[in-house]
């Protein structure tokens, strides 16, 4: 299992794990991911996630359209170094809480 | 059994696979290892030799004609290297066991039909 | 024997010397429903299959004048890409003998005495495997046409590309130098550039996400909004803030595109700079040999929503000959054959070691292919230079009516307050008003330049109070736009008064421009002593005034400016 996802027990906090290529290999599972859940606040952890692509970026601006658009609460964590710059050049850090 | 003549079970097999045609798959094995006996005596060479054994020992394999087979496999294996002598003694065996074989295969034409 | 399921019928052809067993076998395989084909020898074998295509061949290997092996070659080469397996019929026990059956072609082979059920449950394997194959090349075929209507559809859609791309001026311009796929559409790679009227060049180096059509798809509108607007006068904010809302509106969610927007002046020496997303581009100083890096500051393009994109650019000074190079990521990401990246660095070096700045672009390419191998579809690259004025032509626009209803007598005064000061460009408005008279048409491009000089001069000097001087140097330059824009951000007073008169003359027309605005004014005597070919940084753009127009003057302590145009009356 590639994406895999956790509410929190007081189901206000959904974190999301990458593994592997963030890529649109996994597209319909990152989706099915948050769809059905009501977002307060969603965490998207990187740690395991080997290379993220342009199609992963637009994952991220779906999930953050579902979760309240400019108003969602949505942090991107543990992105290693490579992540870091690609979300850097396309200033996703002015979207997104990214550390 | 090396010296069995006739495997009962096989001929029991065959006869109800070939059903009606039973009698006719008989005739056929019969006349064509008459011809097989001919094409090993006219054997020209070793090789020749082996071949015409190694065909004939499929056919007799097959039909249940154990001992014929066994010795066809003998002199398969055995031509090489054998004296004309013993080669002469392998094809009188042969001949002699498809002697008493070809009896017990006409008798076999006149079975009925077994009960399935 | 009744063995398992029943089985399709299937088409068998027994090749065996032996009249016995092949009356055996054939039986055995007429009682599980198949239909048989004899032969007694290899070429018998293969003339059966040659005129009845069996499903499966069983053969002898043992058999006169063509042997089984020979026979099971001839048969597969007659097969071609339809597997028809073949399985071999021995009592060969060394597996020398069961070797040769392998490399023959064969399949799988049945040992003698013939055991019915093993057969049957070969059979079944191979019917198994023979459906298989044909599956695989059904399902290939059908991938192979399947790409080909994809490959029409993309031609179509790179051609109704292409008339809209007719506008630009990317071939045309002998200062732009470009590498482009022909494929570059569709890894999303966009690359436009179109004059202004005044003669300024706008470019735009693209990538949107995604793959294929749904890639190309977005370059349409987004092209149309660049070359429609350029055209009339826009600024790229402007541009850039419809472009975006285009995208935003018409694009899915997931969907945007990266982009590096260009406005090169000639007039005014200076590049603005606009980068969302993109690789870092590059501006080449010649004569200091100085890079600046031109780093991505934004969202891409199609992701804010028009409230809260930033239109904000930086604007560099440039000197004759400096250049500005973009480029996509397709150029980092080149590959050698170890997967080692070319990388931001190796190009800097590329950078770092030219010495002929005419030939720098063509190093790069060079570099690129050296370190390469692999050809990439998505590898882009523009280098913009600045060359003198005169040098460049933009193609004025052709019109096709005949000019009998044009107004030829007229007078228009506007005043553009504070609010609007801060958001509305008039120029564009204003010059396609004046396009109404046919007589202007042929001076479009002066005529802009010399409103924008005379806008630019009344905004930023008048209405802001800024201080041109301050253009002397690059940090100053920089300086410079940053005080314009958190002073305009804050304007709440002052005002532009733009008056325009046409009326007609013995032979033709005149028209007059006056603007007015609420600044300090300037020493207008002190101006007007500098020499007039000289082109500075700084300076009030008075000269290109005085170039381009007729009996510029400067009255109000230099808060009036007024110029005129004279045409003839076309035969």
């Amino acid at each position: 299992m590639s994406v895999v996802s956790q509410m929190s027990r007081d189901g206000r906090q959904l974190t999301i794990s990458i593994k592997g290529r963030f890529d649109f290999a996994k597209h319909q599972e990152f989706r099915e991911a948050y769809e059905h859940q009501d977002l307060e606040s969603v965490v998207v952890d990187l740690k395991e996630a080997t290379y993220l692509d342009s199609s992963a970026l637009g994952m991220l601006l779906l999930l953050r359209d579902h979760a309240g658009g400019d108003d969602a609460d949505i942090r991107v964590i543990n992105s290693s170094m490579d992540v870091r710059k690609i979300l850097a050049i396309s200033n996703f850090d002015k979207l997104f809480d990214i550390t | 059994m090396a010296d069995t003549h006739l495997d009962r079970d096989v001929l029991n097999a065959l006869q109800e696979v070939m059903e009606g045609e039973y009698p006719t798959l008989l005739d056929t094995f019969l006349a064509d290892s008459e011809q097989r006996l001919r094409q090993l005596r006219r054997a020209a060479d070793a090789q020749q030799l082996i071949e015409a054994a190694h065909s004939f020992k499929g056919s007799c394999g097959n039909m249940g004609a154990l001992r014929l087979a066994h010795l066809c496999g003998r002199l398969e294996y055995t031509a090489k290297d054998s004296s004309l002598a013993d080669i002469e003694q392998l094809l009188i065996e042969i001949d002699s066991e498809f002697a008493i074989i070809r009896p017990l295969y006409e008798a076999e034409r006149q079975r009925p039909l077994a009960q399935s | 024997m009744n063995a398992t399921q029943p089985q399709a019928s299937l088409t068998i052809l027994i090749a065996e010397d032996s009249a016995a067993d092949r009356l055996l076998l054939s039986s055995i395989l007429r009682r599980a429903g198949h239909v048989v084909l004899t032969a007694a020898n290899g070429v018998e074998a293969v003339a059966a299959f040659r005129q009845q295509q069996p499903h499966l061949v069983l053969m002898d290997a043992m058999m006169p004048v063509m042997d089984g092996f020979e026979a099971a070659r001839q048969i597969k080469a007659l097969a071609g890409e339809t597997l028809v397996p073949i399985i071999f019929l021995t009592s060969l026990s060394e597996s020398e003998a069961l070797a040769r059956c392998l490399e023959a072609g064969g399949d799988d082979f049945l040992a003698k005495p013939y055991n019915q059920i093993i057969l049957a449950a070969k059979i079944k394997a191979m019917e198994r495997l023979r459906r298989l194959q044909a599956t695989v090349l059904q399902q290939r075929d059908q991938i192979a046409r399947h790409h080909d209507y994809l490959l029409n559809e993309q031609r179509v859609a790179k051609a109704v590309f292409d008339k809209v791309a007719h506008s630009g001026c990317l071939n045309a311009a002998p200062n732009i130098r470009y590498l482009q796929s022909p494929y570059a559409l569709f890894n999303g790679d966009l690359l436009l550039a179109a004059f202004t009227p005044s003669g300024d060049m706008h470019v735009l180096l693209g990538d949107f996400t995604g793959h294929g059509l749904p890639a190309a798809v977005g370059a349409m509108p987004l092209a149309e909004v660049f070359y429609g607007m350029t055209a009339k006068g826009y600024g790229l904010a402007e541009t850039l803030r419809e472009m975006n809302a285009k995208l935003k509106r018409i694009l899915p969610v997931d969907m945007f595109c990266c982009a590096a927007v260009l406005c090169v002046s000639f007039h005014r020496r200076c590049v603005e700079v606009w980068n969302g997303g993109m690789p870092d581009g590059y501006l080449h100083r010649v004569a200091s040999g100085e890079r600046t890096q031109l780093v991505s500051r934004h969202l891409p393009l199609g992701v804010l929503s028009p409230e809260v994109f930033d239109d904000c650019t930086d604007v560099w000074p440039m000197a004759l000959g400096d250049r500005v190079f973009l480029l996509s990521d397709g150029v980092i990401d080149t590959a050698d054959a170890q997967d080692q990246l070319f990388g931001a660095q190796r190009l800097q070096q590329v950078f770092a070691s030219n010495r002929q700045p005419d030939v720098l672009f063509a190093e790069i390419e060079q570099a690129l292919r050296d370190f390469g191998g692999q050809a990439r579809d998505d590898v882009s690259m523009v280098e913009i230079s600045l060359l003198q004025s005169g040098l460049i032509h933009p193609a004025s626009l052709v019109y096709s009516d005949s000019g009998q209803s044009c107004p030829l007598d007229w007078s228009v005064s506007f005043e553009f307050r504070a609010a609007t000061l801060r958001r509305f460009n008039p120029l564009p408005y204003l010059l396609q008003l004046l396009q109404e008279v046919h007589g202007l048409r042929a001076q479009s491009g002066p005529l802009y330049s010399v409103l924008t000089e005379l806008y630019a001069n009344a905004l930023e000097h008048g209405v802001l109070g800024l201080d041109s001087s301050l253009k002397r140097d690059a940090s100053g330059f920089v300086r410079y736009y940053q005080q314009r824009k958190a002073r305009l951000d804050t304007l709440d007073e002052g005002f532009i008064r733009v008056h325009l008169q046409v009326t007609p003359t013995d032979g033709g027309g005149r028209l007059v421009i006056r603007i007015e605005d609420s600044g300090e004014g300037f020493d207008v005597a002190r101006v007007m002593r500098r020499p007039m070919d000289d082109i500075r940084l700084s300076g009030r753009g008075v000269s290109l005034i005085r170039q381009l127009g007729q009996n510029a003057r400067w009255s109000d302590d230099g808060r009036s400016a007024c110029v005129e145009f004279f045409w003839e009356e076309m035969a």
